[in-house]
């Protein structure tokens, strides 16, 4: 079975084709790696699988459906809400002083009782003689503009990344992105966010949800730190950590999203042969979970010791795909690292 | 549970404040020191607010005075007696809270996909735009003529005058103590942990499932409710709304040094900014001032030698220094030490 499927995908910036149509498929629970030289295009199929990046053309289905939010009748509700609450400011910030005098100051003497039914029939009363130009534009100025606004936002946040990272996607990146100023554990804390169901309330005033889920949150994010070896670093800020742990804080980040697929994006840059086999059996033990593990990868070592699968990518396209003996002897991707017999 | 003795070291600051108004009585010349803090409590609050926004979430906000002037105006509408309102001190700063959420929120949902400098300038427009609002607004806000005489509170059938200090001094420091309570507890917290995660790399962040328009808009309304409810409190001190000329830039840029000042994100740190920066201008200032004076050293009639009207000058002059050679702030933001200590095993809690 596969857990994703990528069809006919082409990311394009401008005149550049990043990505030109480009089809994979990603078995469950297999360690599958993507290679090519350098500007082939790699990272950006990384980044529009994670919905960092909108697809140009093509399909991207996890689990057998696109990772994007979805068009409910709450979403059309809530755009709906979004205009007519713009709409119905606009006509009270146009109307504001009128309206506070009659139905206000023209009903209230000085420290008299004030009865409110007058004030409001009186403010029907200005609203019923109100000339078109003082309601119905605004309203519909006020109400176009935050609904396209509010549609605007909805669309373009359609596809997001925190959309992809709850369906399961997780992911590292190339250049280590820690939240460098919070501790390991935090780090790892973070990762779980999307599991938690503590809400302001409950953290504010500390209610019982808190302490309870705080116990149990930190109690596996020592686990998955214990996991990755990083245990006895857990209240080190993750700027203190030296290169190799804090990419394997990224992991561990990662790995506590609970995903269904992880993406390593190179995660053997700078690493020597003893931590790059340290980096090999960890991603074993990944996969032994029943993680999918899509890797990018430039340690040919690595890429040929732990893949099931490999796909090859060149200038946006896939030139090659198969498993590592296949790929090794392939004409086309000698062709492309090491350039055309002459 | 955070060690006993940081627990310890937290009470001793709020034991002390709250014995201020005894010990100056035994002081030689019986100091207002109680009377001087009361301004700097407010302005506290106010930095806390902005702390939210700026020291955890990132987002700079240059028009926080706005906030506290939304604050202040709701308030003096809802309890003085030219209006039909009419509400007590509580349920007038319920309901001010509220008006800074929602105040919050409306700046909030347009400005929710700005970032950096460009957010900056939207809040600053901001600013500027609330304060004309409320200066030309006569019917509504009187003007340039502030809403005044504001009631002041009353607690349980005892009436706050402007005579007696300490009830006010009392007041404020209870407030301040919930909201540096609450504050502490977002910042150790899922929420808190995803505002400074946004702060640290918004992109990672949502990459690990954090939706970070709805926790921008969280602290934005958060944030605007606090400072809000600093100006309510005004307010209800200096028993007018203030004219609208009181809550300009200069404000915004005063919180956000004491933000700068203190410590970004360390709630510990806006405290300690806000005394820094309120004292030296109330307190310190004001002592200079009165002892040049008293020794003849200074002539009013040159205003070049009163300290006073150098303070910005000495504001700007402390900037610099701050960001030459400690650039974290006085307090920095020491990230929370985990609770839980790897090498020991973890007990789960008795239920």
């Amino acid at each position: 079975m596969n857990i994703l499927e990528i069809s006919d995908l082409t990311v394009r910036f401008g005149g550049l084709t990043a990505v030109n149509s480009v089809s994979l498929d990603i078995p469950a629970k297999e360690i599958v790696s993507v290679i090519g030289p350098n500007g082939a295009g790699k990272t950006t199929l990384f980044n529009a699988i994670t919905g960092i990046y909108d697809p140009t053309n093509g399909r991207i289905c996890f689990n057998g459906e696109e990772a994007r939010r979805p068009f409910r009748w709450t979403t059309a509700l809530t755009l709906a809400l979004v205009g007519l609450i713009a709409g119905l400011s606009l006509v009270l910030i146009v109307n504001v002083e009128p309206l506070w005098d009659t139905a206000i100051t023209s009903n209230y003497t000085y420290q008299q009782t004030f009865l409110w039914s007058n004030a409001v029939s009186a403010a029907s009363n200005y609203f019923g003689e109100l000339p078109i130009q003082r309601f119905v534009v605004p309203f519909l100025i006020g109400g176009l503009v935050g609904l396209a606004g509010a549609l605007a936002i909805w669309h373009r946040t359609r596809r997001a990344p925190e959309v992809a990272a709850r369906a399961g996607i997780a992911r590292t990146f190339q250049n280590i992105r820690l939240f460098n100023q919070m501790t390991a554990l935090d780090n790892v804390l973070l990762g779980m966010d999307s599991q938690l169901r503590t809400s302001v309330w409950h953290a504010a005033l500390r209610l019982p949800l808190y302490w309870r889920e705080r116990d149990e949150a930190v109690q596996r994010a020592m686990d998955i730190l214990r996991f990755v070896d990083l245990d006895r670093d857990a209240n080190q800020l993750a700027e203190n950590l030296s290169y190799g742990h804090q990419r394997r804080l990224e992991i561990a980040r990662a790995l506590a999203m609970q995903p269904r697929l992880l993406l390593l994006d190179e995660p053997a840059a700078g690493m020597n042969p003893a931590e790059a086999q340290e980096l090999m059996k960890l991603i074993h033990d990944i996969r032994d979970r029943g993680i999918t593990v899509l890797l990018i990868e430039h340690h040919m070592q690595v890429v040929m010791g732990i893949s099931d699968h490999i796909a090859v990518l060149d200038h946006g396209e896939k030139i090659a795909e198969g498993n590592p003996e296949a790929v090794r002897s392939n004409p086309k991707v000698i062709e492309a690292y090491l350039g055309k017999e002459s | 549970m955070p060690a006993p003795r940081r627990i310890l070291f937290h009470w001793s600051f709020l034991i002390v404040a709250a014995l201020i108004p005894l010990i100056e009585l035994v002081l030689p010349g019986h100091p207002r020191i109680g009377d001087l803090l009361r301004p700097i409590f407010i302005m506290a609050m106010l930095g806390l607010g902005l702390n939210i926004l700026t020291g955890f979430t990132g987002q700079l906000n240059l028009g926080v005075a706005a906030f506290m002037a939304v604050g202040a105006y709701s308030y003096a509408i809802l309890t003085c007696d030219i209006y039909p309102f009419r509400l007590g001190f509580w349920s007038a700063t319920a309901l001010t809270v509220l008006v800074g959420l929602t105040v919050g929120l409306f700046l909030g949902l347009p400005t929710i996909r700005l970032r950096g400098d460009y957010l900056a300038i939207v809040t600053l427009g901001f600013g500027e735009i609330v304060e004309d609002v409320l200066k030309n607004l006569d019917s509504i806000t009187k003007g340039t003529q502030g809403i005044n005489p504001l009631p002041g509170p009353s607690w349980f059938g005892y009436h706050f005058h402007a005579e007696t200090y300490q009830p006010w001094y009392y007041l404020f420091l209870g407030f301040l103590a919930v909201l540096v309570l609450l504050n502490r507890n977002l910042q150790r917290s899922r929420v808190g942990r995803a505002w400074i995660s946004i702060r640290e790399d918004e992109l990672a962040s949502s990459c690990m499932g954090v939706n970070p328009m709805k926790m921008k808009l969280l602290a934005f309304a958060l944030g605007a409710a606090q400072c809000s409810l600093a100006g309510a409190l005004w307010a209800s001190y200096l028993g007018s709304s203030g004219e609208p000329g009181n809550y300009d830039f200069q404000v915004s840029i005063i919180a956000l040094c004491i933000v700068i000042v203190g410590g970004m994100g360390n709630v510990g740190g806006v405290l300690l900014g806000a005394l820094v920066i309120m004292g030296f201008n109330s307190i310190v200032l004001e002592t200079v001032t009165n002892f040049l004076k008293a020794h003849q050293l200074i002539s009013s009639s040159n205003v070049f030698t009163a300290p006073g009207n150098w303070k910005y000058m000495l504001y700007g002059l402390a900037l610099i220094l701050m960001m030459r050679f400690r650039p974290e702030g006085l307090l920095p933001s020491r990230q929370f030490k985990a609770e839980v200590h790897p090498n020991e095993p973890h007990s789960p809690p008795t239920s």
